[in-house]
Order: C-alpha cells, then structure tokens, then sequence
C-alpha cells in the first residue's frame, strides 16, 4: 500500500470554492441520515398536540410520560418492557449457540485438508445464498410440531444457526493466518490440540470474536421476518417483531409510539457507537447482516 | 512482545517470519477434529439445508397450518399462474429491488469518491452514516411512512418550506407507494455499500491520481477515467449483493405499507407472508417460495462466483 499521508497544498480561490462545494454533499447526506434520530428522540418526548403544532419536534414541551406509556405498553397489550427481555434472551442464546459452536468450527476447520476443508467451508457459503422465504413455512411447521412457537430460546438457536455462515467463514480465514509458531510452541509446552485452542488461540483473537459478535447482534436486534412467524404472543415478541403491533396500537398516540422507536433503536446504536471499528472491519473482511 | 499490542486488534497476531503455507499437513482423521465440526454443520444443515426440501415438498401438498398434509402433486404451481397476483408480486419486486440497489450504489459511489478524494473527515463519515444499517429495520420504517404523511410527515413538512407542496400523498397512492418504500431502504442501505467502495477506493494507488493531475485531468475526469474502472469488481459484488437482498427483503416492505394499498407493494416476501399466515394456504405460498426461491438462489450463486472468495480466499 502506498501512503495516504501526500502533502496537500491548500486550495486558493477558485480551488478553494471547488473543495467546499464537494464538502456540501457530504453535510447535506451526513443532515438526512442524523435528521430522523434527532426527530424520533425529540417527538418520543412531545404530547399528541404539540406533536401536531410542530411536526418535527422542534417545539412544545416535554412529556416523559410517553417513555412509561411506551416501557409499559397499551392496555391488555405487551410494552416495550417485555420485547427488551425476549431480544435479550433471543439475542443471549444466539450468541451463546453460535459463538461456541462457529468459533470452534472455524478454528478445527483449519486442521482439514484443502480438499476437506473446502468442501466444509461450502455449506456455510451455500447457507449465505439461501432465500429466507424457503426458510420460514418449514420452520413454523417444524416449530409448531415442536410446541416451540412463542419462545425466544428456540427463535435465539435459529438466529445462531443462520448466523454460522459469517462466523465461520471469517473466523476461519482469521485463523489460517494465525501464526503457527504460537500454537506450536504451546505443543511443545504439552498443550493438547484443544487446550492449546481454549487457551491460546482464543485469547488472542477477542478482537476478531468481538467483530462477529457485533454483526450477530445487529442483526438479531433487527431481525424480523422470522420473529414474526415463531412469535405470534405479543408476550413473546422481541423488539423489532413488537414495534409492529405498537404501531397499531398507537395510532391516534404518536408521542408513545416515537418513543418506543427511540428506546428500540438506543441500545444496538451504543453499542454500535462504542464497537463500529469492529463492524467495518467484520464487513471488509467478508461479513454481512444475514 | 507482539501480542500484547494485537489482542484487540481484528488482525491476527503479527510474528517475525511468515508462516509458510502450503507445508504438507499431517492427515487429520481424528475424532476430536470431527468432534468439533459436527455441531456447525449439523446445524447448518438443520437450519438452511432442510428447509429446501420441506419447502419443496409442502409446494405439492395442501396444508392448512394444522394436522399433516395432503399430497396435491403439481396444482399448487398451476394454481399460480391463474390470476395475475404472482406475476404482479414478481414486477413489485423487481421495480423495488431495482430502484433499491440503483440508489444505493449510485449514492454509495458517490459519496464514496468525494470522501476518498482528499476530503478530511473520513472516519467520522463512516461511522455516521452507518447508523441508519444498524437501527432496527421496523423502527426506520414506522418513522419514514410517518414521515411521508400529508402535512403533519416531516418529509411534506420541509417540502412544504421549499415551496414544493405538502400534501403528497406518496404512500396512500397505488401509482406512487413503492417510492418512498424504496427511498428508505435506499436510505437505510447506503452505510453498508459505502463502506464496501470506500475500501475498493482506498486501495487505488495516489500516484496514478497524480499522474492524472500533471497530465491535467479534471477531478470528474479522474472520477470517470481511473476511479470507476479500478473498482468495477467490487462495484458489480455490491450491485449483485443488494439486488438480492432488496428482492428477499420483507421488513422494509412489511413496516412501511403492509404491502398496500391494496396489493400495489406486495412483494413476493410480503406475498408469501399473506399467503402462509393470513390466508393459512401454506401450500400455495410454499409453491410460490420455492419458485421465487430459485430466482434468489441462482441470483444469489451468481453474486458468489462474482465475488469468489470475497469471504473463502480473504
């Protein structure tokens, strides 16, 4: 790679004019994509009447009831309180599943042969291409049988099993680049094959475990086209599947219904702030939301 | 040591010399390796292999969600063409996917060039404009489709200041619903594709850019002349991969219209939905899952060759 790091002289006149008109697409696109987040938060925090008189947001007073009304939900109806807990529970499992079962295929994956392990490695690339819409009559059928509908358990080890492809293939091409003069001189020290992957190689790959982790959990926090066909118990829903009947629900409340929009999209954005570097760098390297 | 700076970092662990690839490997028949592939696999299996079959066997059955299917052989798949409702889905989607992904790459592209031309700023544009690809999908389209509503929406409401009208009634309108469908998941998608070319045209060399220069290329001349063909591969992945994922997507679709009005935005995904779980016709929407199905996967087969290796060979 070349340096980035060329000495740029500054632009005068004309010049200058020119790198300023090119630096106004980018705040008016960096305005469009903020602009919904300020209003969503602002309206979450106005009554139905000033929600009307000012329909950006920007006016009126504040009225935190909406935060409880949406935390609580309609009437006879789940809130946001409920979804918080079955994303949580759908997303821990998913983790869990697919971090235990990804990590360690994409690390033994490596101990194949070529023939092997590319023959391995095809079923999860086949496992990206798959159209959800094959997936979803076949899985309701098998859930149902099961009595597994309404469950964030089972709907968390479907998202870890459609999450496998991502991890393993990253990871795998992360650990064949790992440096085997670590792993072997763990041998040598008497570290068995998977001990020396327990207690080696795991430790020293946190960043590229964290980076999978991230897409997983954007994802299921997004996720819903299954959730809704395995959840149907507003009870049972997860955030993104429960915002729909909140929808519904709310029609003549805006307030709480933005609200509800603020609290669904905060968590997986802090999160987002604090790991992006590790999202960007998962998709470089191959990876994807589903 | 080394290590000690890496752990955090995505990259592997850096040592003094290069581990040679390509040493003859010792045959692994061991039970501890299977062992550890055996859960992935099976799983995978489950979860995306299984599926095609089951799916394809309901296609010739009929089922009602309860009790256990009857055999119909092929009428479902002659069922479909009776009326127009799966032709009209599969132009829906098309028209969606299209303006989807035409957006997005043009927009990503874009974005991507000026940013990559010197701007400064670089890493803050990409952690921003990223954000909207991580909010959950149904809040977007609750907030857009409230957005687009006649004067109280805030889209008519800065129309309205521009002196362009705020009474368009995008989403209420047959002819004109997909639209605003459309522009936000165009707005909704842009993060993810721009930071695919931004990578492609970061790894074009400056010294070509600067040949350019002296031999007096205008920067859209540079744009046209180097950019656009140096990243022609990584522009034809993204193309593919958002077409793909547009045609499969259902959440935008589902949160912004439900399909509506009338059927004017059913999309296939959206389709099948109705199908399976209003009408409980799980035969029918398997037929048409299974036919939509193989598009996709075919598509979604090209997308991988095209990219071949995007995420094996890395």
């Amino acid at each position: 790679m070349s340096t980035n790091i060329v000495t740029r002289r500054r632009p005068r006149g004309f010049g200058a004019l020119l790198s300023w008109l090119a630096q106004l697409p980018l705040a008016i696109w960096t305005l469009i994509v903020l602009a919904p987040f300020v209003m969503i938060t602002l309206l979450g925090l106005r009554s139905n009447l000033d929600i009307y008189a000012h329909p950006l947001g920007f006016g009126g007073s504040y009225h935190f009831d909406n935060i409880s009304s949406a935390w609580d939900g309609p009437l006879g109806s789940s809130g946001m309180s409920t979804f918080f807990r079955n994303t949580i529970i759908a997303a821990v499992t998913a983790l869990v599943v697919n971090l235990t079962a990804g990590t360690t295929a994409a690390y033994f994956a490596t101990k194949l042969s070529d023939r092997m392990r590319t023959w391995y490695l095809r079923l999860f690339l086949l496992g990206t291409v798959v159209p959800f819409v094959l997936l979803l009559i076949p899985y309701y059928q098998a859930y149902s049988a099961a009595g597994l509908i309404d469950s964030p358990v089972a709907l968390g080890v479907a998202y870890a099993a459609l999450g496998l492809p991502n991890t393993v293939l990253i990871l795998n091409a992360y650990f064949r680049d790992f440096p085997k003069e670590i792993t072997e001189a763990a041998a040598l020290d008497g570290l068995g094959e998977f001990g020396c992957y327990l207690r080696i190689v795991l430790p020293l790959s946190r960043g590229a475990i964290t980076g999978v982790s991230m897409l997983l959990l954007v994802w299921v926090w997004s996720e819903t086209q299954l959730g809704l066909v395995l959840l149907q118990d507003s009870y049972a829903q997860t955030v993104a599947v429960g915002l729909l009947g909140f929808r519904s629900q709310f029609t003549s409340d805006l307030g709480p219904l933005f609200a509800g929009l603020t609290i669904s999209m905060m968590p997986i954005l802090v999160l987002y702030l604090f790991f992006s570097r590790f999202i960007t760098k998962g998709i470089a390297l191959g990876g994807s939301f589903r | 040591m080394s290590t000690a700076q890496t752990t955090n970092s995505l990259a592997p662990p850096r040592t003094p010399a290069e581990p040679k690839r390509g040493t003859p490997r010792r045959r692994p028949r061991r039970l501890g390796t299977a062992l550890a592939l055996a859960p992935a696999g099976l799983l995978i299996l489950a979860f995306a292999g299984y599926p095609l079959i089951e799916s394809g066997y309901l296609s010739l059955t009929r089922w009602g969600g309860i009790g256990s299917p009857t055999w119909t052989g092929f009428s479902n798949y002659s069922g479909l063409f009776t009326d127009g409702t799966v032709a009209h889905a599969a132009l829906v989607t098309v028209e969606f996917a299209v303006l989807a992904t035409v957006g997005i790459v043009v927009l990503a592209t874009a974005l991507a060039a000026t940013v990559s031309a010197g701007v400064k700023g670089r890493a803050f544009y990409r952690v921003i404009w990223f954000l909207p690809g991580i909010a959950p999908v149904t809040a977007v389209g609750i907030f857009w489709s409230q957005a687009a509503v006649p004067q109280q929406g805030a889209v008519n409401v800065v129309l309205g200041w521009l002196g362009l009208g705020d009474e368009h009634e995008w989403l209420a309108q047959s002819s004109t619903a997909i639209y605003p469908t459309a522009a936000a998941a165009v707005w909704a998608g842009v993060g993810f594709a721009f930071i695919l070319i931004l990578g492609a045209t970061e790894q074009i060399d400056v010294s070509i850019y600067e040949a350019a220069k002296i031999d007096g290329a205008s920067r859209l001349r540079q744009f046209f002349a180097i950019t656009l063909p140096l990243i022609r591969p990584v522009l034809a992945i993204t193309t593919m991969l958002e077409f793909v994922w547009a045609a499969n997507g259902f959440t935008m679709v589902w949160a912004m219209t439900g399909g509506g009005p009338g059927t004017a935005t059913q999309t296939l995904p959206v389709l099948i939905y109705v199908k399976a779980f209003q009408f409980t016709d799980f035969g029918s929407a398997s037929a048409m899952a299974v036919l939509s199905g193989a598009v996709l996967l075919v598509l979604g087969l090209i997308g991988l060759r095209l990219s071949n290796g995007r995420e094996t060979s890395r």
